[in-house]
């Protein structure tokens, strides 16, 4: 039954990539939805077998094709597999119906099919690398997923600066190919078979590479700190449903890939957990730092994204401090947390990417300074942010909430029982984690009021308006989801079969409703009925201007003025002049940019070495004849000496 | 027959002689005279077949003195003093990498290098003959320096004679060492003949017109500006 379903959902994607392809040059409406429909049906059938398997806890193990006696085209859908493909589903879902109406927004004519095509395959290609069952079609279909992952992104290919991301985005994505390739070779030197074997040897060099490796791979993928650098690109320059797709569901994948190779593979030492910690940590804590300074609407997503990776890594740190450190109650419920956090943040982030695209098509900008106004512009949408924003702000009783609870609680429960140094350790990092969800609370409340509250300050957002009913649904259904995971968090646990130390939030919000009820009633009652006719929080002036609000920089200026360390900025002054000697002054610039450290400092060197590098090997080949004489005689002369000194 | 030891002599007389040649295919910039140095060190390699053959008295030594006289001694210089009537370049003064000082330097210390890459090589194994280590170390060192003259000098016609040279040195080093079966010595030499004859054909034209000859010649940096109008 299972396998039939994953198969039939296979075989729909595949459809799906196909037909707009065949039809490439029809610039039809129907074309892109019937596209878009295979991957709502394949969602729902994945959706649906998923929620078998985890609800049964069986698993599946079949092979469809063997064309190696080394390799099989084998596929497993344990629970954790089932999990992630749930994810998928989901999100995948809901983004397709929303990139049917999407689609007819954007440019490009009849390349649009080749964007539904592509959107189709890169679905195709997450589902196959949850479910492959050894490690070489692992890479197979992890690599197709980067692939078609990065034509999505180069859709606005006539811009500069999608050009410039999607070259970026392309570099570091095989950067994570070429380490998570590295890893597998490494593992198949080792165990000879390129199955999800537990290791036998327990700590030898090798498995340190192989891990190391695998992780630097997943953490780029994920964008975890200081491998982070593509997704403030990427993610703004691609089309809003595939932002949402990727943010929501590739980077998970990532945390897929971490997981399973550590729980199947791997036997964790301390000092990976450790690392895998510290590097959690750091992303979840300057992603969101820099999130606050962000005033593109998407990059600060985009930002945000690093930081809800780095709280899930924090998660999977926890988990294998605790496996190696012989807590097994612990490293469990760390783990629940990471990977229910890894399904909160698909669902919150993917439904902020959506609302945020239907306002930037709303608005034409993506810079919040020039939006705001657009609650009663946009009720419908401002409603859904609003419960996005609040879900990943991680306030009560929505789902961020939960799953940053349990972590929380593996934090405070490992304190009691850890050895001293792990104690200061674990308090730096939870302090730091406290840290990070005060700051995205406050992140989002800025965006939150710089886009829909106040009055507009541009002509673009008084004159937007709402969005078509489909771009509506499938933020909707998330929104909706987001509520029913957190409100129903503890529920949804036992039915799994799962106890987790969390307070009954349906309770919690059902006192809230009341509370609220009870509030607006008795305000109802007891406030006079005279009606006043006057701006809201006017503060006595008549008229409010746009230009007089608390802007979106106005309102990070104490959080800036705090982390100004971290903010490092450069002062950029060019000035011209009318003669040689620069005495009559012509006209200049003066500029105060923000540095990216990691930009200037990491990216740039690596790259300039490896151009420098790359410059002088090129001179090893100039096309002259004399020079490969010169080769080959050097070359003649070194097996000599070799032969006569050495052999 | 004459006595064993006055061959020997005469042989490492003809050494010194071919180790003259080559120092003077190196260095020297005058073109015409390095086709007659060329002939002279394949008539020198002659002579040693010969010596060879009255010490050894294998008919293959006789064959291979033979062929090489008629080939390297005769067809090739002739074919290649063809080519330069045609093309009146006098002198070969552009050099890549390394300047003929340079390059002597270079290949003396070349052949000590190889003498004693080569003695440690011996070492272990029965003492061979003076004669014939000496001959293998002489070998590889021609053929070194001819590919030394191969990537030192621009002209394609002096690329072509350093080519011819390390040929020499092969010939050298299997006469005294691998004794090289004579139908690959001969189909080698059959090989230089036709190297040469395509760099005739390349390097002068069978179907060109006056100007796309002389766009040739530049591109084979066989002619220049100021050599054309002499």
């Amino acid at each position: 039954m299972i396998v039939e379903l994953f198969v039939l959902a296979i075989i729909i994607l595949f459809a799906g990539t196909i037909f707009p392809l065949i039809a490439a040059s029809l610039d039809r409406r129907s074309v892109r939805t019937i596209s878009l429909s295979c991957t709502i049906v394949a969602s729902i059938l994945l959706g649906s077998l998923s929620l078998m398997v985890l609800l049964s806890g069986e698993s599946v193990f079949f092979s469809l094709y063997q064309s190696l006696p080394a390799f099989s085209l084998s596929f497993v859908i344990d629970r954790l597999a089932s999990f992630f493909l749930l994810i998928i589903a989901v999100v995948s879902a809901c983004v397709a119906l929303y990139f049917t109406e999407y689609i007819e927004h954007i440019d490009g004519q009849s390349r649009r099919n080749l964007l539904c095509s592509c959107t189709s395959l890169f679905i195709l290609a997450m589902v196959l690398v949850v479910a492959s069952a050894n490690t070489l079609s692992f890479f197979l279909f992890w690599e197709l997923m980067a692939a078609s992952s990065f034509f999505l992104v180069m859709y606005e290919y006539s811009q500069y600066d999608t050009r410039k991301a999607g070259i970026f985005y392309f570099i570091m994505t095989q950067l994570s190919s070429l380490f998570v390739l590295l890893g597998i070779i490494v593992l198949y030197v080792m165990t000879g078979s390129f199955s999800f074997l537990p290791l036998t040897t327990a700590s030898a060099p090798l498995v340190t590479v192989a891990f190391l490796a695998l992780f630097v791979g997943f953490s780029i993928k994920a964008g975890i700190i200081p491998f982070h650098k593509w997704l403030p690109y990427a993610h703004p320059a691609s089309p809003s449903p595939i932002s949402a797709l990727m943010s929501g569901v590739m980077l998970k994948i990532a945390v897929y890939g971490l997981v399973r190779f550590l729980l199947d593979v791997f036997t964790p030492d301390l000092w990976w957990g450790v690392l895998i910690l510290a590097a959690g940590t750091a992303s979840a804590v300057l992603g969101i730092i820099y999130a606050l300074k962000e005033h593109d609407v998407k990059g600060m997503l985009a930002y945000s994204s690093i930081e809800n990776i780095g709280i899930i890594f924090t998660g999977i740190g926890l988990s294998v401090i605790f496996t190696a450190s012989n807590l097994p109650l612990l490293a469990t419920l760390s783990l629940l947390g990471a990977l229910f956090h890894s399904l909160n943040h698909a669902m919150f982030k993917s439904l902020l990417f959506l609302t945020a695209g239907s306002v930037v098509s709303a608005t034409h900008t993506r810079n919040i300074e020039y939006m705001g106004g657009l609650a009663p512009r946009m009720p419908v949408t401002s409603a859904l942010f609003f419960v996005g924003a609040v879900s990943i702000a991680a306030l009560p009783p929505l789902n961020g909430f939960a799953s940053e609870f349990l972590i929380f609680i593996s934090f405070f429960s490992s304190v009691s029982v850890v050895d001293p140094l792990f104690k200061v350790l674990l308090f730096f990092c939870l302090a730091l984690f406290a840290l990070t969800s005060a700051l995205s609370a406050a992140c989002f409340v800025k965006a939150f009021g710089s886009i829909f509250l106040a009055l507009p300050r541009s002509p673009e957002s008084a004159a937007a308006h709402e969005v078509p009913r489909a771009m509506l649904i499938g933020p909707g259904i998330l929104a909706a989801t987001c509520i029913l995971l957190g409100v129903c968090a503890l529920q949804i646990f036992a039915i799994v079969g799962l106890t987790v130390p969390l307070p009954d939030m349906l309770l919690v919000s059902l006192l809230l409703l009341g509370m609220a009820v009870l509030t607006y009633a008795m305000l109802y009652f007891i406030a006079s009925r005279e009606v006043r006719v006057s701006e809201t929080w006017g503060c006595g002036t008549f008229s409010q201007q746009a230009s007089a609000e608390y802007s979106g920089h106005g309102f990070s200026e104490p959080l800036d003025i705090i982390f100004s360390a971290i903010y490092r900025t450069r002062t950029i002054n060019e000035r011209t002049f009318f003669d040689q000697k620069n005495c009559i002054f012509k006209g200049g610039t003066g500029e105060i940019r923000l540095l990216k450290v990691f930009e200037e400092y990491l990216y740039r060197p690596i790259a300039q070495q490896s151009l420098s590098v790359a410059k002088v090997v090129s001179r090893f080949q100039n096309g002259c004849l004399d020079t490969y004489l010169l080769y080959v005689f050097v070359t003649v002369i070194a097996l000599i000496i070799f032969l006569g000194w050495f052999a | 027959m004459i006595e064993t030891a006055i061959v020997v002599a005469i042989i490492r007389i003809l050494f010194v002689c071919i180790i003259i040649t080559a120092a003077y295919i190196i260095s020297t910039r005058n073109l015409l005279s390095v086709v007659s140095v060329y002939a002279l060190q394949s008539l020198t390699l002659v002579c040693i077949a010969l010596a060879l053959y009255s010490l050894e008295g294998s008919i293959v030594l006789l064959a291979i003195a033979v062929v090489t006289f008629i080939s390297k001694v005769i067809i090739i210089p002739y074919f290649i003093a063809t080519i330069q009537e045609k093309i009146r370049i006098k002198r070969d003064i552009e050099f890549h990498y390394l300047n003929p000082t340079t390059s002597l330097l270079i290949s003396m210390a070349l052949m000590l290098v190889i003498y004693m890459a080569l003695a440690r090589i011996v070492q272990g194994t029965p003492a061979r003959e003076n004669l014939f280590f000496f001959g293998a170390v002489l070998g590889i060192s021609l053929m070194l320096m001819g590919m030394m003259v191969t990537f030192s000098r621009k002209r394609a016609i002096t690329k072509v004679l350093g080519f011819l040279s390390m040929e020499n040195g092969v010939l050298l080093f299997g006469m005294f060492v691998t004794e090289l079966p004579f139908i690959i010595e001969f189909l080698i030499i059959i090989d230089l003949i036709i190297l040469v004859i395509l760099t005739t054909i390349l390097s002068v034209g069978i179907d060109s017109t006056l100007e796309d000859y002389h766009k040739r010649l530049h591109r084979f940096h066989l002619l220049e500006e100021s050599e054309e109008v002499s």
